[in-house]
């Protein structure tokens, strides 16, 4: 068995990795939770219940590696196994439908927008959250971890137990499907988003 | 239009059409999220020199990324959860 190896931390090393390592995550685990969920109290919970299985588990993560990784990739875990099967959404035919359709890893890059810089720089209310908000929640995760969090594809790919290349394709698909909605927004205040 | 003057004067240095779309976007966006190495960096720059449409997808996905950055990551998180967390901590010990 794997654990053997590993030793096991003493209390006051737990202590230490969950406060120094694992704590200083909480606003991004938050912010990912409610993007997730769009409710403050399973946010709460998602968050809350993520850090207990950390420290349950707490002997299975090395010291000084990767933590913010480590604790999206159970907080991910819980939202699919918990809160996805509570949620009212039908989330999970939309998830079936994602890994159906979307799946491949030929992507085709052409696909060029229209959507001006101008127009996006001029969004200032909460036109990019809403429109973050609306896509399909395995397109929303990519987003999150790559452009809120700043997580590498390697990383993401670990969090989301999916190989690189669909990181890298997924990534794009949501990036494509979150300038159309962007692009309707700009439509609505008025820009012209038609090329001349 | 001020708009129209500034774009068809930055594209007089630049070619309209891209040799290879494709291949251009898929390496800006990369650059974009951090993946690409040092190497990469003079290709883009030259890119961005040359050719309009990487000009133009380039800096259109860098803006959505900022804007992304800014506008998306400000959730506030409930004071009491730290506290909860760590009290239910000490009842698991
Ligand atoms: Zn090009």
């Amino acid at each position: 068995m794997s654990e053997v190896q590993r030793k096991k931390y003493s209390d006051k090393e737990k202590n230490s990795i969950f406060d120094h390592e694992f704590m200083p995550h909480i606003d991004s685990m938050y912010n990912f939770a409610y993007r997730l969920t769009f409710d403050e109290d399973d946010a709460k919970d998602l968050v809350q219940d993520t850090y207990l299985k950390a420290y349950r588990f707490i002997n299975s993560f090395e010291k000084g590696t990767n933590a913010k990784a480590w604790l999206f990739r159970i907080l991910k875990n819980s939202f699919i196994n918990e809160y996805r099967k509570k949620s009212k959404q039908p989330s999970k035919v939309d998830y079936q439908e994602v890994e159906t359709y979307y799946n491949s890893d030929n992507v085709d890059y052409t696909m060029t927008s229209d959507l001006r810089v101008d127009a996006v720089k001029d969004m200032l209310g909460d036109e990019i959250s809403n429109a973050l908000n609306s896509l399909a929640v395995d397109f929303r995760t990519v987003i999150i971890l790559c452009d809120l969090e700043g997580f590498t594809y390697e990383e993401m790919a670990k969090i989301l137990d999916i190989p690189i290349g669909t990181v890298r394709s997924r990534l794009h698909r949501a990036r494509n499907l979150l300038k159309d909605k962007l692009r309707s927004y700009a439509e609505n205040m008025g820009y012209d988003t038609e090329e001349e | 239009m001020d708009k129209n003057r500034n774009k068809s004067s930055e594209s007089g240095k630049r070619k309209l059409n891209c040799s290879d779309e494709s291949k251009c976007f898929e390496l800006l966006e990369s650059i974009l999220d951090g993946e690409e190495t040092s190497s990469s960096k003079e290709i883009l720059d030259e890119k961005l020199a040359k050719c309009q449409p990487c000009f133009e997808h380039y800096h259109l996905e860098k803006v959505i990324r900022e804007i992304l950055k800014n506008k998306c990551t400000k959730q506030m998180v409930p004071a009491e959860l730290a506290d909860s967390i760590r009290q239910k901590i000490q009842e698991i010990k």
